[in-house]
């Protein structure tokens, strides 16, 4: 009785924890009266109410019954809105204000309802009860309107005309033009509908009941005699053999989900978000926080306080204004988590229980971008107008990780789809997106699921959805549930062991109710913890990310306390040495990251805390790590892959080496991976030194013997002790000195380059970097020069390859040179070049004409010509006209001046 | 050209400073007229490539100092384009084909079939053959040993191949046995001091012969940087002491310094930091090879005799995994740890004879 007063306490919990999903569940409840959507109805006191009938009732097995009728009214109230409307049985607002004497009224109610479906199969059967006796006379009544019937054989009787339905229903056949309109069928359209809707119901009746005998055989289960138990375990056995227990326990309310609560909530939360949009009913703002109704306010709000936990970020989310379309913010969902911890039935749940009809898309149908487009668009902007499901439909996209990215792409453009006509808002959503055709904006929710929340193609989604992690489930609640499944199914079992059940699932509830199913199947009825840690299944493969393995392996587990009463067993990790042994070659065959593993391995056990005095172990850890690496390089070079079975051993021998029971600092190994770019880095710098160096002096040094002899001391032979003065003034010696410096320097490709340091200061660096290569850190600094002397050597430098580049040139094409010497002189210098010359070229140095055809025109002496001898006096004169009135045109050649231009060489100015 | 290396450079086999002898005899050679292929090997800075230089320039003349370098591609069958850069003259190509890394065997295929089947139009004023150098033959994969086989048999009579390598060891027998063998060695300590003399009284200075002696064995008599530290020294200080500092290439003296840490201490926490040191050497582009040999040579100067052996032993055993794997840092380690544990035991077995 122990576990019924446990769950009694949560039970009893409930209501003031969970004050926030009841309010919603009242007002859920409250709309569906007022509104009277055809939704389920969630009661989520139904089985307290249940339990707190249960003490009342001591003789069990009538009650029971009883009280399963009482269900499968109420459920049927709920879900055929119509003919419980037809019944004077309204489902009262609470289910605490049943009395046991009213539930047996309300059964025998039932009863009758049910039997009342028969009537329509045989509408042809003449009335011959009692009560129709009132309705059909012999003779005309005396008062009211009544109808005459004549039969084949001419006996006429007269029917009173007092309820119209009544007489509807029963009459049907006999009077067919009752309503005086002339129908085809036999059977008024009217009955066949209702005939239908009948029929229809009786499916859901059945499928409620099948549902409240499982639920009143699990809660009776748990808390009456066990002599009850034998009648349900039949019951079980042959509806649940072959369905699995997953299936078969999976919540179906939003109380019974396992997981946890605030995810829950934020999840339903966002859901009723949608509301507005969907149902049309306004968002009822709550009292107790009045400064979130207006949305100016909101944004000052979230500046202010920045710094909030991850916790009041996601309820801001939630609270958070509508858009323009009164939709929130994140049009998406996106949980995530690993598996089995109930992130499919929690979507599920959550949309069904907030009035919606669920589409899923999974990875086990077509993702490819068109279909997904058309499930999309199907999904979110049609509505199914047949059928008992008559409610918005909400997306559930599961598996999305595995998508491809253009499906995704698509969902992003869905999501983002501005309406064509921006401003408007209809008042009625639902209307507006019957009227669009294809631009419609997105109205409906979508909940996305994924395993890998940092999956490439979700990046873009991740922005705009709103995410959701899945923590663990609690291994309380999860045992406490398997405790339950056991019970219904009659395997023995206690605590302790399902609690190790859930340790070896990692709190997977599918893998957890999978394995006490297969054990169940096997014949067992009694589980116990050796059973659980002896049988193989249960155990998840999955790759646990390599910090685990490495913290497996360097760390050694205690031995668990032992729990009072029974031997508990140790954890996988520890035991004896075989069991680890075992373990860790499983973990580590497991992950398949050999390399990643062997990096981490070789990083990490130095800072081991072993004795280790004699360095034995270490030795022998290196001999592995040696082998390993053989291993590798035999493997990758012959493609002999049967050869990678040997690798995960290693982490085995470190595991025996280095483990310690102090748990490890484990750090990721960087150094090999900035070891290889160090040594990229290195050599691009070499090569780009070796690219350019003169082929002489390239053939006698290669890679190698530059990084070994040459390059250390070439740096100290670059480095002489210059005076600091103008190179004009050095002596003679020195400037020997220079000129080599600069030819080893051109020699070998080393130049200075300034640079400006992020402090502002320039100074010259050597290019190609190869003073990195060969400098090591820790050792004295060689001589460096002054930046006066770097500067110098650079001016120098530049120099002289202008220098060597002319002489190039020169070599390169010395004729052209030669040329243009020989061709001599030119007519005039530059000095002569002046306007006045010029003019006085062009107006005194005459021309013969030419006409058209360039043929020279004979000159007619109109006017007398300066004579040639006072030619030379009337320059100027002439000059002046010709400048006013001749036919010569001045022009400015703006960017070209001939008093500049002159031919030097580098070899005059150096 | 205004390092003394490359300055004072002797260019013809006349003129060489030591070796005369087989510098006599490779001019017979030549002038026998029956010229072989060459495995020239030797120790780096014995002047290997110097003499072959001068080798060539006894066949075909000075033409052959006009070098020009030249950007080769050549595509592999699987599509991808490999650049190599040769350095060629009229009468000889030379090609580093470890370049090419993995893909060195089309390297050698491709390159030398193209040399080797265009022939010579004038024989009767040149040989008619043309040269193919090969450097760093060591360091070729045995695919493209293999490669070379068959080209140097086929294409005997319009191409010789010269191999030049630092040792014999890993280069396939097939190959060792078509070639003659010439060993250049390293010079003596005294040739070292002579050539050292002698680059200083053409460059008109003075050089004490203790700082020659010192210079060349610091150098370890590799000439090329014997040469280089005395134009270091030079740099440093002028005119010249006797007991003037030689300035060392810096991985030297870290080499030394790794040795002495791992001497010092014998703990997991000094192994992480050799380990650091070790990475430093490797980053810095020294061969495993060479960082192994170093530390081996270091190490051995504070080992008793026994001790001598055994760490001679390991390390020849670490080499050889060392050179069949990938990951040399595990390898290096490896030895440093063993050596490590070796000495601490050796220590402490000492200490407990001195007790007893």
């Amino acid at each position: 009785m122990d576990e019924y007063d446990e769950l009694f306490e949560v039970e009893d919990d409930f209501e003031d924890q969970f004050a926030d999903e009841l309010e919603v569940l009242a007002e859920m409840e409250e709309k569906n009266t007022k509104v009277g959507k055809g939704q389920q109805q969630q009661d989520t006191s139904d089985i307290e109410h249940l339990l707190d009938d249960q003490p009342l009732t001591p003789k069990a097995k009538r009650q029971k019954q009883d009280v399963g009728v009482v269900k499968r009214l109420f459920n049927a109230a709920k879900e055929s809105k119509g003919l419980s409307k037809g019944c004077d049985i309204t489902p009262p607002s609470s289910p605490e204000q049943y009395e046991p004497s009213d539930a047996i009224r309300s059964a025998s109610a039932l009863l009758d309802l049910s039997g009342l479906a028969t009537i329509p199969d045989t509408p042809a059967r003449p009335p011959t009860a009692a009560p129709a006796s009132l309705h059909v006379l012999k003779r005309p009544p005396l008062e009211g309107e009544f109808i005459t019937v004549t039969d084949s054989s001419g006996s006429r009787v007269y029917l009173r005309q007092k309820e119209e339905s009544e007489s509807k229903v029963v009459e049907s056949r006999m009077v067919p033009n009752s309503q005086g309109s002339l129908g085809l069928l036999a059977v008024p359209v009217g009955v066949l509908r209702e005939q239908e809707a009948d029929r229809r119901h009786q499916q859901v009746i059945e499928e409620s009941q099948r549902l409240t005998d499982l639920l009143t055989g699990s809660v009776n289960d748990v808390f009456a005699e066990p002599e009850s138990r034998g009648e349900d375990e039949n019951e079980d056995t042959e509806g649940g053999a072959c369905r699995l227990w997953v299936e078969q326990f999976s919540p179906r309310h939003y109380t019974e989900l396992l997981s946890d609560d605030f995810t829950n909530r934020c999840l339903l939360k966002w859901l009723k978000l949608w509301d507005t949009v969907v149902f049309g009913i306004e968002r009822k703002s709550r009292p107790a926080r009045p400064d979130r109704q207006a949305p100016t306010q909101n944004k000052p709000n979230q500046n202010q306080n920045r710094f909030k936990s991850k916790v009041e970020m996601t309820e801001e989310l939630l609270e958070a204004e509508l858009d323009q379309y009164k939709r929130p913010r994140f049009k998406a969902a996106l949980l995530s988590g690993p598996p089995g911890l109930g992130k499919t039935t929690l979507a599920h749940v959550i949309a069904k229980h907030a009035g919606y009809n669920v589409v899923e898309i999974n990875a086990s149908d077509d993702r490819s971008a068109e279909v997904f487009q058309k499930r999309i668009d199907t999904a979110t902007q049609m509505k199914s107008v047949l059928g008992a499901n008559e409610k918005p439909n909400c997306l559930i996209i599961d598996e999305i990780d595995g998508a491809p990215a253009a499906a995704i792409n698509i969902l992003l453009a869905t999501l983002n789809r501005k309406d064509g006509h921006g401003g408007e808002v209809g008042t009625e959503p639902t209307k507006q997106q019957k009227k669009k055709k294809k631009e419609s904006i997105l109205l409906r929710p979508i909940i996305c699921i994924c395993n890998d929340l940092y999956v490439p193609a979700l990046r873009p989604l991740r922005q705009q959805a709103f995410l959701l992690t899945f923590p663990q489930t609690q291994p309380s609640r999860l045992a406490q549930r398997l405790a339950e499944i056991s019970l219904r199914q009659g395997m023995r079992t206690d605590t302790g062991t399902l609690m190790s059940l859930c340790e070896k699932t990692d709190n997977d509830i599918r893998s957890c109710i999978n394995t006490l199913q297969f054990l169940h199947g096997r014949g067992l009825k009694k589980v116990d913890t050796r059973t659980i840690q002896c049988v193989s299944v249960g155990q998840k493969d999955q790759n646990k990310g390599l910090f685990h393995l490495w913290q497996e392996i360097f760390q050694l587990h205690r031995v668990k306390r032992k729990r009072i009463g029974e031997a508990f067993e140790e954890a996988p990790g520890s035991g004896g040495g075989a069991q680890r042994f075992q373990h860790l070659l499983h973990l580590a065959s497991s992950s398949g990251e050999y390399e990643k593993v062997s990096q981490g391995l070789y990083e990490n056990y130095l800072s081991m805390r072993v004795r280790d005095p004699n360095l034995e172990s270490v030795c022998e850890a290196l001999d592995w790590l040696m082998f390993s690496d053989r291993l590798n390089q035999v493997i990758l070079h012959g493609q002999n892959f049967t050869l990678m079975r040997y690798l995960p051993f290693l982490s085995v021998t470190f595991h025996f080496l280095f483990a310690h029971t102090h748990v490890p600092r484990i750090s990721y190994p960087h150094s090999q991976q900035e070891a290889t770019s160090k040594i990229l880095t290195s050599r691009n710098a070499l090569s780009t030194m070796l690219a350019d160096i003169p082929a002489c002096i390239r053939t006698r040094i290669s890679q190698l013997s530059l990084t070994l002899d040459v390059l250390t001391l070439l740096l100290d032979i670059i480095c002489p002790k210059l005076r600091p003065v103008n190179p004009q003034l050095f002596s003679s010696r020195e400037k020997e000195q220079m000129r080599e410096l600069i030819d080893t320097m051109l020699a070998y490709n080393l130049s200075y380059r300034q640079d400006r340091t992020p402090e502002g200061q320039y100074t010259y660096l050597l290019e190609p970097r190869v003073e990195e290569v060969v400098r090591f850190p820790g050792l004295p600094t060689r001589r460096q020069l002054t930046y006066q002397a770097k500067q110098t050597i650079s001016r120098e430098m530049e120099q002289e390859k202008m220098r060597r580049a002319e002489q190039m040139m020169l070599q390169r094409n010395p004729k052209r040179e030669g040329d243009k010497k020989s061709e001599g002189p030119k007519p005039s210098r530059n000095h002569e070049q002046r306007l006045e010359n010029i003019v006085k070229q062009t107006t005194v140095e005459s021309r013969p004409e030419v006409d058209f055809f360039g043929r020279a025109v004979a000159l007619k002496p109109q006017r007398p010509q300066p004579s040639s001898d006072s030619g030379e006096k009337n320059a100027e004169l002439c000059m002046g006209t010709a400048v006013g009135n001749s036919d010569v045109c001045f022009r400015f050649n703006e960017g070209m001046s001939n008093a500049v231009r002159r031919n030097i060489y580098i070899r005059d100015l150096l | 050209m205004s390092l003394w290396v490359d300055k004072y450079r002797p260019t013809s086999l006349g003129k060489l400073d030591f070796h005369k002898e087989q510098a006599a005899q490779l001019k017979n050679l030549v002038q026998c007229g029956d010229f072989p292929h060459l495995l020239v090997y030797g120790p780096s800075g014995a002047g290997k490539k110097t003499r072959i230089m001068c080798l060539l320039r006894e066949l075909y003349g000075a033409g052959v100092e006009k070098l020009r370098i030249e950007h080769q591609t050549i595509v592999a069958p699987s599509k991808k384009k490999i650049e190599i850069n040769t350095i060629a003259s009229n009468y000889h190509l030379e090609v580093n084909p470890s370049d090419a890394g993995n893909q060195d065997r089309v390297v050698i295929q491709e390159l030398i079939k193209t040399v080797a089947q265009s022939q010579q139009i004038q024989s009767s004023t040149q040989r008619e053959f043309k040269v193919v150098l090969l450097t760093e033959v060591d360091r070729l994969t045995k695919d493209a040993q293999h490669a070379l086989r068959r080209t140097m048999e086929k294409y005997m009579s319009t191409c010789r191949l010269i191999l030049c390598s630092t040792s014999t060891s890993k280069v396939i027998g097939p190959i060792r046995s078509r070639c003659l063998a010439i060993r250049v060695a390293l010079p003596s300590t005294e040739e070292v001091c002579s050539v050292l003399t002698s680059v200083c009284k053409k460059e008109g200075l003075l050089l004490p012969p203790e700082l020659a002696k010192q210079i060349s064995e610091k150098s370890g008599c590799n000439l090329r940087k014997a040469l280089l530290m005395c134009e270091a020294c030079r740099v440093q200080q002028y005119p010249f002491s006797a007991d003037q500092d030689v300035p060392e290439t810096d991985w030297e003296v870290y080499v030394r310094e790794t040795a002495n840490a791992i001497v010092s201490q014998q703990s997991p926490q000094r192994l992480l930091e050799v380990r650091a040191r070790l990475y430093e050497l490797l980053t810095h582009c020294i061969p495993p090879d060479i960082i192994m040999k170093g530390l081996v040579t270091e190490l051995l100067n504070n080992c008793d005799g026994q001790l001598k052996a055994e760490v001679a032993h390991m390390a020849a055993f670490y080499e050889h995994r060392l050179q069949l794997g990938n990951k040399a840092i595990y390898h290096l380690e490896a030895f440093v740890a063993k050596f490590m544990a070796m000495y601490k035991k050796f220590m402490e077995d000492g200490l407990d004879g001195m007790m007893f």
